[in-house]
């Protein structure tokens, strides 16, 4: 149902079925680490390249979220998807795999909420049931894409911020998840990892014995021609899946929700551009697109920022935070300690990432792993994420195009389960 | 909404700065190592090819840079380093070579035509055009002169 | 001892250059190929001017190692061209003196790119 001019409110309750996150190394490292359910050793993840990589992240990110969320893709009515590649080649490669309807959605470092969002709509309005909602984001595949090669020596100004490799994936649905249903489907999934797992160990113990085997022969020579070219091969596409590449998946069969989180509405953002051309400050150029929005939600729905348990930015980093309390308050609108910002807290401050994390797999692995479990805990009643986007490319800085930012905010509210 | 002209001028002065002594020390100490390893390397080349014109160890003093700064870039190292010291890595004909070579790497994965070959100069590819033509404009004005 | 001297006068001499395109850095915020490309032209107007050989024999490869003295190389090129082979060295003067260096960057570059590939970084 449309309140006001930019919201809507779910007439039904929309329904978090599952949610299931992918990050890379240096994520795992972060403030969030040990809230992920998988944490990659190596952000290239037995691929060839960095994109091969993330589009692998967004198609395990959903495959994980359907397997918790105790369903098959046959269930999975749409799949809504965005990264941060050029003509969304992550989540269209990843949809190679998939039997099931597929919308790309690009709004930069906001699409999760877009797609959040939309998903919602759909299924308030009954075009589906199911929908998953993926994003997905690589720091080496954006830095080449945006920035600069890997490998060049240039310095990071201050304002910088650092693309989070990760992926993440909500489904959600009109079907109230039951806790039967939960436990058969955690216990399931615990029994696929574990399945993958012995998978992976038997081939690396397979891998080992044969190499001492060769070694005992006196063979000593590191690639065997004896198996071939296809087994050397084989046996490097397995050493990706082995157990030390993958980390122990965190929600494991014993992890219980008390509560269950639904989408009950949100806010669809305007594009707001107010001059700031410094590509390396977004956060400054994507502040007053978040304070527009926000001002924008509490307006159509007549709330006030006290009727919230928390409010999440996406990925304004940490001057972006303080822009954005700046405005708001220039609105008469005060923050507090309950508002807080996804990328400024994404790394610890000895990873020296000068703003915090950005990027589509931002504010998607914060709420996919961090937020929701709080909210399942009961820790949290009613949020607001607002992620926030940049929508520029590489040439409009050197067209002396400004930078446009765009924010989208949902609300998530508990209710029993 | 809050002016623009206003939001503007609170980011400007409020956007965090590089720290200025820090940096500055930085590039001072890598960019005078880096030059006291081509002095060295001048000084042995000179010493080991007493041949060579002023010139010739000039040229070879240059190749011997680049080469360095091609490996450190391939390994790995350069952008670390100039992570830390920025124009102490950047100025040096060193930041040259790896203003080639890190693009080079970055899109040997494109193949070797379209990748490699195509994309060796994304960066550099200024600084040899304003080289050829700035050239081009000394060596006709020298010839009117 | 003057060894010694010689080297801390490159030391010096070189990081002060460097230090000069930090500064830029920090003030303007330039992508690195600007500051190549600005201190080579600083390099060939120096060249032009007379000034870069006095410098050079000051602080030798203080001056030389920086691309400056990829710019003067070019500069020196075109003038000595232009004087031994008219208009037609003029024209080819500069990039012959730069062909050493560029001729090592393509070379390098090519074969590094064969064999090595571009790391993710965690800092």
């Amino acid at each position: 149902m449309k309140t006001g001019r930019q919201s809507f409110t779910a007439n039904r309750p929309v329904y978090v079925r599952s949610s299931y996150t992918i990050v890379g190394p240096k994520e795992g490292e972060g403030r969030f680490g040990e809230e992920f359910d998988t944490v990659l050793k190596d952000d290239l993840w037995g691929e060839k390249s960095y994109e091969k990589a993330e589009s692998k992240m967004h198609r395990e990110a959903i495959r994980g979220a359907v397997c918790l969320a105790g369903m098959t893709l046959e269930d999975v009515d749409l799949m809504l998807a965005g990264d941060l590649l050029n003509e969304l080649s992550a989540s269209g490669f990843a949809m190679r795999y998939f039997k099931v309807p597929f919308l790309g959605l690009y709004n930069a470092c906001s699409t999760f909420s877009e797609a959040v969002l939309l998903g919602a709509a759909l299924i308030d309005g009954g075009a589906a049931k199911t929908v998953t909602c993926s994003t997905s984001s690589h720091f080496a595949s954006a830095e080449r894409q945006y920035r600069y090669p890997l490998e060049l020596g240039n310095q990071r100004t201050p304002t910088s911020q650092w693309t989070v490799t990760g992926a993440g994936c909500t489904v959600l649905g009109a079907e109230r998840p039951t806790a039967e249903g939960d436990r058969e489907s955690r216990e399931r999934f615990s029994e696929k990892m574990k399945a993958m797992r012995e998978e992976c160990l038997e081939a690396a113990k397979a891998e080992d014995a044969e190499k001492k085997t060769r070694t005992e022969a006196g063979d000593n020579t590191l690639f065997s021609v004896k198996g071939g070219a296809f087994d050397a091969l084989k046996r490097r596409f397995i050493r990706a899946w082995r157990p030390e590449c993958l980390a122990d998946p965190v929600c494991d069969a014993a992890y219980e929700r008390k509560f269950v989180a639904k989408i009950t509405g949100g806010t669809f953002g305007k594009v707001t551009d107010f001059g700031i051309d410094d590509e390396s400050n977004m956060g400054g150029a994507m502040a007053p697109a978040a304070a527009d929005t926000f001002i924008a939600h509490l307006m159509d729905t007549g709330r006030a920022p006290e009727d919230y348990d928390a409010i999440f930015t996406g990925d304004l980093g940490r001057f972006g935070k303080e822009a954005f309390a700046h405005l708001l308050a220039k609105e008469g609108i005060k923050t507090d300690a309950r508002y807080d910002d996804c990328g400024a807290a994404y790394y610890k401050a000895e990873q020296e990432t000068f703003q915090g994390g950005s990027g589509a797999g931002c504010v998607n692995t914060v709420f996919n792993a961090h937020i929701i479990k709080r909210i399942e805990r009961g820790e949290l009643r009613r949020v607001l994420v607002l992620a926030t986007g940049a929508l520029l490319n590489k040439d409009t800085p050197l067209q002396k195009e400004t930078i446009p930012g765009v924010s989208h905010a949902f609300t998530v509210e508990c209710e029993e389960l | 909404m809050t002016d623009k002209a206003e939001y503007r001028l609170y980011v400007k002065k409020n956007s965090p700065r590089s720290p200025m002594v820090r940096s500055l020390f930085a590039a001072f100490v890598v960019g005078g190592l880096i030059c006291c390893v081509g002095e060295g390397i001048r000084d042995g080349i000179s010493a080991l090819f007493p041949s060579f014109s002023e010139e010739e160890v000039g040229a070879w003093t240059t190749v011997v840079m680049i080469f360095l700064g091609s490996f450190f870039t391939a390994i790995g190292v350069y952008d670390r380093l100039g992570r830390f010291a920025g124009g102490g890595s950047i100025v040096p004909i060193t930041g040259f070579a790896n203003s080639v070579v890190s693009p080079a790497l970055e899109y040997n994965r494109e193949g070797v035509f379209f990748g490699i070959c195509a994309k060796m100069f994304v960066i550099a590819g200024p600084i040899i055009v304003f080289g050829v033509v700035s050239g081009i404009v000394v060596g006709i004005v020298a010839c009117l002169v | 001892m003057e060894v010694f001297l010689d080297y801390l006068k490159v030391f010096a001499v070189g990081g002060a250059l460097c230090a000069l395109g930090q500064l830029l850095i920090n003030k303007t915020k330039m992508s690195s190929a600007r500051i190549l490309v600005l201190f080579m032209l600083l390099g060939l107007v120096l060249e032009v001017a007379g000034a870069f050989s006095y410098m050079k024999e000051f602080a030798s490869s203080g001056v030389t190692i920086p691309i400056t003295g990829f710019g003067s190389s070019i500069a020196k090129g075109a003038i000595e061209g232009a004087k031994e082979g008219g208009a037609l060295g003029a024209v080819s003067g500069g990039l012959k003196a730069a062909a050493p260096g560029i001729s090592a960057v393509v070379f390098f570059g090519f074969i590094f790119a064969l064999v090595f590939r571009s790391h993710s970084k965690k800092i």
